[in-house]
This record gives structure tokens, sequence and C-alpha cells, in this order.
């Protein structure tokens, strides 16, 4: 359903709204896995999960910031310029995940959602007709890239550590 | 000045409840709570002049975390409800959500009523083919041969109710089916169901991570609409069924009148309880 890979991001105003609208939302997702891996008693996974999605807000804030002053356009939901149908983190489906998943997998989550997000910033970098929106999305991929380097730094660390997979008392009847 | 200017700018998640989600992690129904919060806020819907009206089922937790007005109702009963909600407050935009056993079995025949009485309001079925809630039975929409419930060994033989064929042949005015994992395009069609003058059907392919781990496939099978929708029945039918059911976007819309009872008052309280007075 990738049918919107030729639309182009063209004023630093539109860019900042989609930065935005990413950071609020992956904050958004993350912190719905948090809750939702508390309430199943997932707590390992559940502080990844509450950990990025603080990382998330303090990014908005940042967005939000060099905004300041800038008159930024209202956008609706389903014209946001993504790469792909949802935005690379909106689209917080979640097929992968399980109550049940390890530190590990979930890290591996984070991994994926936030390489999609870096991914779409290097996509506008290098394919914005506008200079000042090709460096701003430059710099922002560059941001991306540490987030990455950081969540890569604790998967190796996870993957040094025995498996933790969370035990559950009382499973669901689940097809055979 | 209007209503809407003095409103300040809600975001999504400022339309989301301090309930926390009791869903299982991965559960489709996520996608369409995060959806209908876009919706109201796109639209810039004031919390207090919606109501969300569900039945029983995983889905029909939905209103619990809504920063809307919300009720809980019995097992099959929502569009009953929302009825008599909208007969009595016009003014309010009401949205109804449940899943595809509260709305298509126990509650079916509700459903072909609300369909032809046409009030203006928002229908969300979260079908995932089975039900959750009560841990993975067969539902009216699931495919013959699932043989994972103990209750259905073989399968259930039968062949699956079509809700968009049925809704179409009960004489609703707004058809549109919508997938869970598909943020923008569920919103889009959400606000299209709430703008729509009558009863906005919207069927929402929303997997059970838990007793349909093989609908995480979905994302592969389903397609946008290759035309625009039609407000013509027969053209309708004939698209509807000879579609493979995975098929997203507005798939008809009719303006057809809309049903909405005249309320003015007939009696005084005090005649009411005078005739009560033994
Ligand atoms: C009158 C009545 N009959 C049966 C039930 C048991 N029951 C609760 S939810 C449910 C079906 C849920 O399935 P669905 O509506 O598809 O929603 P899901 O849980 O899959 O989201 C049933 C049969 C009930 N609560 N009340
Ligand atoms: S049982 Fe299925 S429908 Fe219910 S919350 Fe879990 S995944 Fe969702």
């Amino acid at each position: 359903m990738s049918d919107r890979l030729s639309q182009r991001i063209e004023s630093v105003a539109e860019l900042l709204v989609h930065a935005l609208e990413l950071e609020h939302q992956s904050a958004e997702c993350y912190r719905q896995l948090a809750q939702a891996l508390a309430v199943h008693h997932n707590h390992a996974a559940a502080a990844l999960f509450g950990l990025l999605a603080d990382m998330s807000d303090a990014r908005a804030s940042a967005v939000m910031a060099r905004a300041e002053g800038v008159s930024l356009p209202e956008i609706a939901p389903w014209d946001f310029k993504w790469p792909a149908a949802g935005s690379p983190q909106i689209d917080c489906d979640h097929v992968e995940i399980s109550y049940l998943m390890t530190p590990l997998q979930a890290l591996e989550v984070c991994l994926d959602k936030e390489t999609l997000g870096r991914e779409f910033y290097v996509l506008v970098a290098s394919e914005s007709p506008a200079a000042g929106v090709r460096v701003l999305a430059a710099e922002m991929a560059e941001e991306r890239r540490e987030r990455v380097e950081l969540i890569l730094t604790w998967i190796r660390g996870e993957r040094g550590v025995a498996t933790r997979v969370p035990e559950d008392l009382d499973p669901p009847n689940l097809p055979g | 000045m209007d209503a809407a200017s003095v409103i300040p700018t809600l975001r999504a998640k400022d339309y989301k409840s301090d309930v926390v989600p009791v869903w299982c992690p991965g559960c489709g129904h996520f996608g369409v709570l995060s959806a209908v919060t876009k919706a109201l806020a796109y639209l810039k819907l004031p919390k207090e002049r919606v109501a969300l009206i569900s039945g029983i089922g995983c889905s029909a937790r939905l209103p619990a975390y809504v920063g809307a007005y919300g009720f809980h109702g019995v097992h099959g009963r929502a569009l009953p409800l929302a009825a008599g909600l909208k007969a009595a407050r016009p003014d309010l935009t009401v949205l109804v959500a449940g899943g595809d056993g509260d709305g298509f079995s126990i509650g079916g025949n509700h459903f072909l009523h609300a369909c032809r009485r046409n009030m203006d309001m928002a229908y969300i079925v979260m079908d995932n083919e089975v039900y959750g809630m009560t841990k993975g039975q067969a539902s009216p929409t699931t495919r013959p041969d699932w043989a994972k419930s103990k209750l259905t060994p073989h399968g259930t033989g039968i062949r699956p109710f079509q809700p968009a064929a049925i809704a179409l042949a009960a004489g609703a005015s707004f058809i549109a089916r919508g997938y869970s994992g598909d943020p923008g395009g569920l919103t889009r069609l959400i606000s299209e169901a709430i703008e729509h003058p009558g009863f906005g059907f919207l069927h929402v392919l929303s997997p059970c991570r838990t007793f349909r781990p093989e609908q995480s496939d979905w994302k592969h099978q389903v397609h946008r609409s290759d035309k625009g929708p039609t407000d013509d029945p027969a053209e309708a039918a004939h698209s509807i069924q000879a579609d493979d059911g995975m098929t997203l976007g507005l798939l008809y819309a009719r303006r057809l009148p809309v049903w909405q009872p005249d309320n003015r008052a007939t009696a005084t309280t005090a005649d009411l309880e005078g005739a009560f007075v033994v």
C-alpha cells in the first residue's frame, strides 16, 4: 500500500508539521505499548517502551521549539506525505507485539520504528526540491541515527544476558 | 462567533480517556481507537457533544477509552440504545462501536433496521471474524473452514455473513471498509462516516492478535478501491458482490431521507404524573 512515494515535502513549515506528528505519534504509540504490556504484567518490556515514549516526548518538545514563530499548516491525518500508508511510527498496528515479548524483542520493535523514522528524513533530505528543507531533514535524520545507534547498543547488551521470557501462569485457551 | 471558533484545538490524545485499555498487546482495536480520536480531533468536535455507544465485546470497550460521553450497554443492543439517544438528543454526534459478534450475530436484526431507518450516526464494526472476548468462538463472519475453536472443530460449514452486501440490501446510505493497520485511511473513513448525513456504516477489519494470529497477514491482503464510491445501488451491489472483501475505501454513499422523530412535547411532566395517580 505504499502509494505516496512520489510526494515531496516542499517547505520547512511542512517538514516541521511532519516531524511534530512523527514525534507526537511515536510517543503515543510507545506509551500505548508500555501501558498495554504493564496491564499484562510484562514490566521489563513496558519499561523499555516507556523510556522510548519519554525520549519521543523530548524530541517533540525540541521540534516544537524549532517551530517557534513559524506558521504551521494544518494537515489532515490522511494527507501526510509518509513514504507508506501510515507514518513510519504512527503505523502502530503491533502485529509483532505479544504480551510475552522479551526485552530483546521489544528493542527490535523500537529499532524498526526508529529506523523507519530515520528513513523518512533521509528520503526528504534527498528528494525535497527546497534546499532549506533538505538541510533540516538531514539534521533530523542525523538525530534519528543517534537514536538508532543507542538502541543498537542496548540490543547488543541485551543479547549478552540470558533471555528473560515472561511467564504466564494463566495462559489463554488458545486454538490448538 | 460560532461554537467551533471558541473551542481550543485538541489533539487526538486529548480525546483519549485516562482508562488504560486492557486489550491484548497487538490487538487491532488499538488502531481503531487511535483513528477514532484522530477523527474527532480533525473534526474539532467538542468532547461534550459526542457520545459513543457500544454493546459487549473486546471492541465494545472502546467508549471507555475515549474521553467523550459513553454508554457500554447490553450485548447486541448498541444500535437501539444509540437510536434512542439520537432521537432524544439530535444535537449530539453519536458513534456506535462493536464487534462482528455483537453487531451481526445477536445484534443482526438491529443492524438491518438501523440501515433502513437511516438515523444520523456512525456505526463502526471492528470485524475480527471471531468472538474475542469469550475466548475465540466462530462468529457470523468466520470462514466456514476455520476449525480452531473447540465449539466448531470441523469449521462452521456456513457461508459467512457479508456485512457490506447486507447493509446495502437493508437500505444503508453509506458503506465503507477500513483496516485498523491503515491509520490515515481509517481516520478519513471515520470522519466521513460522522459527517455523512444519515447512518454511516463502517466495516473495519481489525485483527484479533490472540485467537486469530493468522490475521496478521491481512496487512498484505488489503488493497485500496481503484474507483470512487458510487451512489447507484445496482452498481454498488455488483462491485460489492464481485469484491474479495479486502477492498478498502468508501464503497457506496447516497443521500437518503434521515429519520429523526419530532421531539415536540405533547404533554407536561405534571400531565404525565397526573396519569399515574391512582
Ligand atoms: C446476552 C449475551 N449473550 C452472550 C454474551 C457473551 N458474549 C460476550 S462478548 C460476546 C461476543 C464478542 O465478540 P465480538 O462482538 O465479535 O467482539 P470482539 O470481542 O471479538 O471484539 C459474547 C457472545 C453476553 N455477554 N451477553
Ligand atoms: S482477545 Fe482478540 S479482540 Fe480481544 S483484546 Fe485480545 S486480541 Fe483483541
